[in-house]
């Protein structure tokens, strides 16, 4: 049955399918699990601009659509600005209830796509932007973008060089821009990701979703091990959970667990030729940011000793 | 709201925020540029005070601004925007966008030269270079046309479903005050109802607007954008002769000025075409056979005009302030290859002129009629005034 | 999918159509199997008790649903849910990733839930009449389901209550006889008819009853004790002699120094009974601790009540001296095993040494009396034959089952025997073929549940009488568990191979391609791309990966 809705992980998650089957998304893909939740999330109540990304093919070719809500596809690095202007002409035509989602990659939003997303965000525009991030070029064939994590293998950073320059954070990026929220997700923890786009849609002006989705062909792991890939990146701190209100409170979601950072990256053949020493400067970095994290948590709340552990066993 | 038809002495650039204004557009997307800033300073000022009810997006480039004005279109808004040179060469993506979406958005151009080197003079290189981009073209002359032609720009793009662009050059027109007719909003809403568009993304139908099309079907496509450009030759007329009727000036493809018994004809567009006008009106008064065509409708390009218009003459003199470099001046190329299949042809010389602002005078345009009746062929491009 | 122009295309391109037609199932090369397999609890446990959906009904606070799912397999939760030595808890997956299911507390919940929520069921009546004799576990279970299915049961016990080892011999401390009586009293509600003080083989005959009856159970369990064959053997107590004077009331013990020889359960239960009435007990085993058949806990309890334990010790010969009781007690050594897989215990030659006590209590083992039975029913050494899954003997109609068949066990074993035999005298009744043994089902090992979704958890904490208290007094030990801690130590649960429809593989999936419309989660074999996900993600092992079959065999 599609109607109702059913409790996962003490989160309401509706029955209803927003989402056909028979899209184009490969086996496993974060991608498309990630559209299938935010939709839910949304209640079916949006309208999709979506720039030149995987989604683009995922959604279908033409005469066919793979969602059932409107969807606009626009210009590679256009995404925050037409989704700007869907929303001033459905806002003039009387609709002030549909809400826009910019649909982007990382693509789309770190590099080309970040003029027009700082330019929507600077003018607080009403829109949902959501970046799957797969870290790297992908529709395209695996090409690195700064979104590529440091030491990944990707095809313009092959193994004999491999990307040497750290993840760009989009998330001080969007703090900077002082927008009324920003979050961190990833489909490993559905319920989270669920309860910050639902907080999302209560709010006006621009919102930010970053949302690690992985891509097994892309991250060269087999297509059962995504959302395992993707729960480790939050429990081994790789990817860590959390928001940002207004650009200066910040709330972590989850610390990580005593899980370390090898676990993460050894299922992934992306970073298969990493040493032991390029590991533990990637560790470095990870410890270097959860304390960043941690002080601003503390700083907004206090301390940082309440936030609960990833909730993960094994 | 104008209620009252009234004359105003106005600048081209707000005579275009006039038009923009009486043309209740819904969304304004537009981004800053020399020369083209007073027509977005004076439409923020409409909006700010209420009298025009629309959103005004200040987008943080011209790209974004077509992107933001291709969504507000996609969903059935009226939309508007104006740019120059950079801006619009920036804009080049997304002009494509637009009308592969076919999408009715008017903008307003200011001609500009493009750098390097820096220029803020005016040049037609910039909107001409984008003629391929499915955009209809109007090259206009006075303010009165400006505003006519934004007004009429929405009602032939809500028609055939493309995106037009009003040329004006920069400082000639788009700083120098003329008296304008600014009608009242109520002729005009009677001439210009609100947009109601046949195809638009709508919340309540899940539609994809421009998804993956195949060789087996992209081509058919771009054969109706075509067959919406060809409607539009018909559809500009039409339109220009209700216009006339509620608004009293008409407006077509081209204008033709002392062509009866020409012999040599002098073609070019913009504010050059006032200032041939007076050279010719002043060797009409030397008793010399010239007549003069202004090409107002560059895309879709006025083929039987010009053809009935410039055959059987002796001497045809083209005007171009652009030019395509490795080829010709662009007007010249255009109305040279219209006329092709004509038996009696003239013989076409181009003249390249003008660029980056450089001064054009009433006799600048006499010497090229003196030079133009002088020759027998003419293979390359005629410089004129270049200083070497 | 190639879309004619030449029939109409939009002027703008627009969708007119969504992605359904294409049917990704093409793609896969592996798909998933959605297929309970068995808890290894369950498989453990003798009477095949569903707990993985018993847990996830009390997780849900569905004390009720619990309740339904449970007497389907065992009718009487609050007894087992006491004595039993939960064969369940060592089999538990969580055993081995941190701390076992407090699988029997929960039950004793239920089946404490079930009393407090009774309503009395009158089945309707099929006119077929059957007797049961003994009203042990396994008799009990026999009538309860019997009566069920709407025969007239009469049940006859040569003793004046119900419950046989339940009220005669199990300590009250560990089995209150309360809770016995609350389930006579729930069968008798039933229409089950009880002649106490009859003994079978005296006041009337087996034969007499099965020409009375349609189909006669005999589950009379093992009475009989066995002797020492020592001089002085006079001067033993019987172990299950004393327990009944116990249970009848007696509070005096039989000395202060008291020896128990033995090592099993009734041993075990005379020494921690003898601490209760005042007495000082020295069980005396003839091998380890290790080989003592007696239930693990037990023992540990009865160290903990102070009980002192002498291994590798026999008693040879008993004497009374002044007043005393004197034990000639030779030390053993463990030597070959036997044949039941224990080493042998061998005398050490010359080790023979004295031990005074005031009182000696002798169990080790109990026999059948089987002499009442028909001949035919019997083998040379006096020992019952019956089939293993129906307990139906030689003779037509007669039916055996619990301890009789098998010589001591434990409780849940002779449930387990009395619902059999109950079955089959059901379909034997009807006329119907008896049940044949059940293929076993497939486990799940730990290896295949996603501990991922299993953050480590202690086990709850079981509420008992303080050990300062509990050895001076005969109240029921062990207590039980209030709903909400059941409820937490419920969620602890991972329902090896039992589907809870937590959703995972519904949420997880990118296609959109798992329903859950049902009992289990549906697959839809057009869309499924094969990716693996729902696989990996079930936490316990219902969706496993298999080879795609041949091209038409998926094509709908």
């Amino acid at each position: 049955m599609s109607t109702g809705t059913l409790t996962w992980a003490g989160v309401e998650v509706p029955r209803e399918e927003y989402l056909h089957p028979g899209h184009l998304a490969c086996q496993g893909c974060g991608a498309a699990l990630a559209m299938r939740l935010v939709l839910k999330a949304m209640g079916g109540d949006a309208m999709v601009v979506l720039p030149a990304c995987c989604w683009t093919i995922i959604d279908g070719p033409f005469p066919y659509h793979a969602l059932k809500v409107p969807l606009l596809h626009t210009a590679f690095e256009t995404a925050a600005a037409a989704a700007a202007g869907v929303k001033a002409g459905l806002e003039v035509l009387g609709d002030t209830r549909t809400q826009v989602i910019a649909w982007a990659g990382d693509g789309g939003t770190f590099d080309i796509g970040l003029q027009a997303l700082s330019g929507a965000a600077e003018r607080n525009e009403d829109i949902l932007y959501v970046c799957y991030d797969n870290e790297a070029y992908m529709n395209t064939g695996i090409q690195r973008s700064s979104a590529t994590p440091l030491g990944a293998w990707t095809t313009t950073t092959p193994e004999g060089h491999p990307e040497d320059r750290p993840k760009k954070d989009l998330m001080a990026i969007m703090a900077a821009h002082r927008i009324p929220y920003a979050a961190t997700a990833t489909v490993a923890f559905p319920d989270d990701l669920i309860r910050k786009v639902r907080k999302a849609r209560g709010i006006k002006g621009t919102r930010l979703i970053h949302i690690l989705a992985p891509c097994p062909p892309g991250w060269r792991m087999e297509s059962e091990l995504m959302i395992k890939v993707s729960r480790l990146a939050v429990a081994t701190g790789a990817f860590p959970l959390f928001e940002v209100e207004g650009g200066t409170r910040y709330t972590v979601t989850y610390r990580p667990a005593q899980i370390p950072l090898k676990e993460y990256l050894k299922l992934q053949g992306r970073f298969a030729h990493l040493t032991e020493d390029q590991i533990a400067v990637l560790e470095q970095l990870v410890k270097a940011r959860w304390q960043e994290l941690l002080d601003l948590h503390a700083r907004t709340h206090g301390q940082a000793e309440e936030i609960p552990v990833v909730p993960i066993g094994g | 709201m104008v209620t009252v038809s009234a004359t105003k002495v106005i600048t081209g650039n707000h005579a275009v925020s006039y038009g923009a204004l009486l043309s209740r557009v819904q969304v304004i997307s537009a981004y800053p540029i020399t020369p083209q800033t007073q027509v977005v300073e004076l439409l923020s000022e409409f909006v700010a005070s209420g009298r025009l009810a629309a959103r005004f997006i200040t987008v943080e480039s011209e790209h974004s601004a077509m992107a933001a004005c291709i969504g507000a279109a996609s969903v059935g808004a009226r939309t508007f925007t104006a740019t120059s040179s950079q801006g619009l060469a920036l804009m080049h993506e997304m002009l494509h966008w637009a009308s592969g979406a076919r999408l009715p958005i008017v903008m307003a151009n200011i001609n500009r030269a493009l750098a390097p080197p820096w220029s803020i003079w005016t040049d037609q290189t910039d909107s001409l270079a984008q003629r391929d981009t499915g955009w209809m073209q109007i090259y206009v002359e006075t303010s009165q046309e400006v505003l006519d032609s934004i007004i009429l720009g929405f009602k032939v793009s809500e028609r055939v479903l493309l995106p037009t662009m009003v040329v004006l050059d920069a400082f000639l027109l788009s700083h120098t005050a003329e008296p304008v007719e600014i009608y009242d909003q109520g002729r005009v809403d009677e001439f210009l109802p609100p947009f109601s568009a046949p195809y638009r993304l709508s919340p309540g139908a899940p539609q994809a607007l421009g998804g993956l099309a195949d060789p087996g079907v992209y081509f058919e496509f771009r054969v109706k954008l075509q067959e919406a450009m060809e409607r539009a030759r018909e559809a500009i007329v039409e339109e220009g002769e209700r216009f006339s009727k509620l608004f009293g000036r008409f407006y077509g493809l081209v204008q033709e000025e002392h062509t009866g018994d020409a012999e040599t004809v002098i073609v070019t567009a913009g504010t050059m075409a006032g200032t041939a006008r007076a050279a010719v009106r002043e060797l009409r008064s030397q008793g010399r056979k010239v007549g003069l065509v202004r090409i107002r409708v560059f895309r879709p390009f006025p083929f039987s005009e010009i053809r009935r218009i410039l055959e059987g003459r002796k001497r045809v003199a083209v005007l171009d302030r652009n030019l395509s470099p490795g080829h010709h001046g662009i007007f010249y190329e255009e109305v040279k290859s219209a006329l092709y299949p004509v038996s009696a042809r003239p013989l076409v010389v181009g003249y390249v002129l003008g660029l980056g602002g450089r001064d054009v005078r009433p006799e600048d345009i006499q010497a090229i009629v003196d030079d133009v009746e002088k020759r027998e062929e003419a293979r390359e491009i005629v410089w004129w005034g270049v200083r070497r | 999918m190639d879309i004619d122009p030449t029939r109409g295309l939009p002027e703008t391109p627009l969708s007119w159509g969504d992605t359904r037609w294409n049917k990704t199932g093409s793609w896969r090369h592996m798909r998933p199997e959605v297929r309970e397999r068995a808890a290894p609890c369950a498989k453990a446990c003798p009477l095949g008790n569903p707990i993985p959906n018993v847990m996830t009904a009390v997780s849900r606070g569905d004390l009720e649903g619990a309740a339904r799912l449970l007497l389907e397999r065992n009718p009487f939760p609050s007894i087992t849910g006491r004595v039993c030595p939960h064969p369940c808890e060592v089999g538990c997956n969580r055993r081995r990733y941190d701390e076992p299911l407090a699988i029997r507390s929960i039950e004793r919940l239920v089946g404490d839930w079930v009393h407090e929520h009774r309503t009395v069921f009158s089945p309707g009546e099929t006119g077929k009449r059957v007797a049961i004799v003994g009203s042990g576990p396994a008799g009990l279970a026999a009538a309860s389901f019997l009566r069920r299915q709407g025969h007239r049961v009469v049940v006859y016990d040569r003793n004046d209550r119900v419950g046989g080892m339940l009220v005669d011999a199990i300590p009250s401390y560990r089995l209150p006889r309360s809770i016995v009586e609350r389930e006579a009293r729930a069968l008798e509600e039933m229409g089950v008819v009880f002649q106490l003080g009859v003994t079978v083989g005296r006041d009337v005959s087996v034969e007499q009853l099965l020409m009375s009856y349609d189909a006669v159970l005999v589950a009379t369990g093992a009475h009989g004790e066995r002797t020492m064959g020592i001089p002085g053997e006079e001067h033993f107590i019987g172990g299950l002699a004393f327990l009944r004077s116990v249970r009848r009331g007696q509070r005096r013990p039989p000395g202060r120094r008291v020896a128990v020889v033995g090592g099993g359960n009734v041993a075990i239960d005379v020494a921690r009974t003898l601490v209760r009435l005042g007495a000082q007990p020295v069980v005396l085993y003839r091998r380890t601790r290790k080989e003592m058949p007696a239930i693990e806990e037990e023992v540990e309890r009865a160290e903990a009540d102070g009980v002192e334990f002498q291994f590798l010790t026999l008693p040879v010969a008993a004497a009374k001296q002044d007043g005393y009781l004197r034990l000639t007690v030779v030390r053993m050594q463990l030597g070959e095993r036997d044949r039941t897989g224990r080493p042998r215990p061998v005398t050490i030659p010359g080790s023979e040494f004295a031990l005074e006590c005031d009182a000696a209590i002798r169990a080790i083992g109990e026999v059948a009396e089987t002499d009442f039975l028909p001949r035919e029913v019997l083998d040379d050494e006096g020992w019952v034959v019956a089939d293993k899954v129906t307990g139906a003997t030689q003779r037509k109609g007669l039916f055996v089952a619990g301890d009789l068949v098998t010589g001591p066990a434990t409780v849940v074993e002779a449930i387990a025997a009395g619902l059999r035999a109950g079955r089959a005298m059901d379909r034997f009744v009807r006329g119907e073929p008896l049940p044949v043994q059940e293929k076993p089902l497939p486990t799940v090992p730990l290896k295949e549940i996603n501990l991922a979704y299993f953050p480590k958890a202690p086990r709850v904490p079981i509420p008992e009488l303080p050990l300062s208290t509990r050895s001076r007094t005969f109240d029921e030990e062990i207590l039980g568990l209030d709903v909400a801690s059941a409820r937490g130590e419920a969620g602890r649960c991972f329902s090896c191979g039992s589907c809870n429809l937590c959703a995972n593989c519904w949420i997880f999936c990118p296609d959109a391609a798992i329903h859950l419309d049902g009992d289990l989660p549906r697959v839809d074999l057009e869309y499924c791309k094969g990716c693996g996900l729902c696989a990996a993600e079930c936490p316990r092992g219902v969706i496993t990966m298999k080879e795609e079959l041949a091209r038409e065999e998926v094509v709908a």
